[in-house]
């Protein structure tokens, strides 16, 4: 059993516009709203591969009982807390013929100690019936990484298995935990993490080797749009995701990470776990949802997924 | 024919003996569920605790054992006293230990006629003891329906 945490979830709600124009009305001819944040995304990956997974996390507001009935229909067993504050939205514009899309990201909104203590008991309930715990994503405001690194610790002593999904300024807290299952430093587009260009594939590999050599077992790096580097014990490949040129995004790491974490656990090593996980991800981009539509899916598009032994 | 576990709702919400009866409240209000699975620390179901289990124990001599839905209110400042007590309460004080469960491969017809027979709107479902999930009538209606049989 995986147990996802995802503290600060969003509601991801796609506009389609033909052509945005700042600063004067514009109207979404089509628009989407579905449950988005990188555990829940990784959670419902992994249900659809073949996973039982447990998604955890904060949820607050009328539209959080819908939130949670959609991932249970992807497979995925919830046990959120519940909040006083409104789950926030996250907002994707996508111009037609664009390659790229604009996302408007809310902060998370104040979650008071009360509730996060009910998270710290309904975790430890949690951590009895799985082996992997993933914690990913952003936290809401005034929650600090120390928080995160209370979860971590409280893993560890009950030999679970830890894979964190985490932006800089939270995984920068947290460079001296070691004992980690996998590290995948999420850098979104900027590609610049503790002030290295990964850009540079000398760069790339001195900052997944460090955190490797921090204790965590495999480091999974994105360095540019859609590749990677992964190093693990005494291998090192790169490869990327082949997505459409006006593919939507959203989810697409996440359906990466999951992938690996489904062909790591079924396969056994880095080379087949990054097959799949670079499948799984297109498998995402090409589904309708922020996760892959079939583990068929995943399978099909294994033989798309082209990655190098670099050391 | 269907069993629980191709219908059941996979969620995980349950609250533990020493909860406060306020976070219960907050907990069955928001989510809109009239009960939840009380657990120990390690997920093991050991009792349930509905809105229908607080309220009879606060009024039982109001309540009408046909019909504990409807409660007459009796003397004020009673009333007053036993709500500052329920405020103060904690989940051990009101749970119902003695419980029925389903487990994964339960046949929707057993689940139906247990919870026609014993009034039972909704109920943890197990494995190994362990909670996995729960069922409740208007998830059975809907498998039953989907069934399109019921012998």
């Amino acid at each position: 059993m995986i147990l996802t945490v995802t503290l600060n979830p969003a509601f991801d709600h796609l506009l389609w516009l033909k052509d945005m124009k700042p600063g004067r009305l514009n109207r979404a001819s089509t628009t989407k709203r579905m449950p988005g944040g990188k555990g829940v995304n990784v959670a419902c990956a992994l249900a659809v591969l073949g996973e039982e997974v447990i998604a955890t996390g904060l949820l607050g507001g009328q539209a959080c009982r819908g939130y949670e009935e959609s991932i249970r229909k992807a497979g995925v067993t919830t046990s959120f807390v519940y909040t006083d504050q409104e789950i926030r939205t996250d907002f994707y514009v996508v111009e037609e013929g664009k390659s790229s899309q604009t996302m408007l990201i809310e902060d998370g909104s104040p979650v008071s100690q009360r509730y996060l203590n009910n998270f710290l008991l309904n975790f430890d309930r949690l951590l009895s019936i799985c082996e992997i715990v993933e914690i990913g994503g952003s936290l809401p405001s005034g929650v600090e990484p120390k928080f995160v690194k209370e979860l971590i610790e409280r893993a560890k002593a009950k030999k679970k298995k830890v894979i964190l999904d985490l932006g800089e300024p939270i995984l920068k807290e947290l460079l001296d935990v070691s004992g980690l299952f996998i590290v995948k430093p999420d850098v979104r587009e900027k590609k610049i993490l503790f002030g290295r260009d990964l850009g540079d594939p000398d760069v790339r590999m001195a900052v997944a080797k460090d955190l490797r050599s921090k204790g965590a077992e495999m480091v999974i790096l994105n360095y540019s749009k859609l590749n990677y580097l992964v190093v693990g014990d005494g291998e090192i490949y790169e490869g990327g995701i082949e997505c459409e040129e006006c593919g939507i995004l959203i989810g697409v790491q996440d359906g990466m990470l999951a992938g690996f974490i489904n062909g790591y656990l079924s396969e056994g090593n880095i080379e087949d776990a990054f097959k799949i996980g670079l499948a799984s991800g297109l498998a995402t981009e090409r589904s309708k949802v922020n996760y892959p539509t079939s583990k068929t899916q995943v399978e099909r598009l294994l033989s798309t997924s082209k990655i190098r032994k670099v050391g | 024919m269907k069993k629980v576990k191709d219908f059941l709702t996979r969620d995980l919400t349950s609250v533990m003996p020493d909860t406060p009866l306020k976070e219960v409240a907050e907990i069955l209000s928001w989510r809109g569920i009239s009960g939840i699975p009380v657990v120990t620390e390690n997920n093991e179901v050991i009792a349930f605790i509905s809105e229908k289990d607080i309220i009879t124990s606060l009024f039982p001599e109001q309540v009408k054992i046909e019909n504990p839905d409807v409660i007459r209110i009796g003397n004020l400042s009673e009333i007053v006293k036993k709500l500052t007590a329920v405020g103060e309460a904690v989940v051990r004080d009101y749970m119902n230990e003695n419980i029925i469960c389903a487990k994964e491969e339960t046949p929707i017809a057993d689940i139906a006629g247990i919870m026609l027979k014993k009034g039972i709107k909704r109920l943890p479902v197990l494995r190994d003891k362990k909670l996995v999930g729960v069922v409740d009538r208007a998830n059975l209606t809907k498998a039953l329906i989907e069934e399109g049989s019921f012998d």
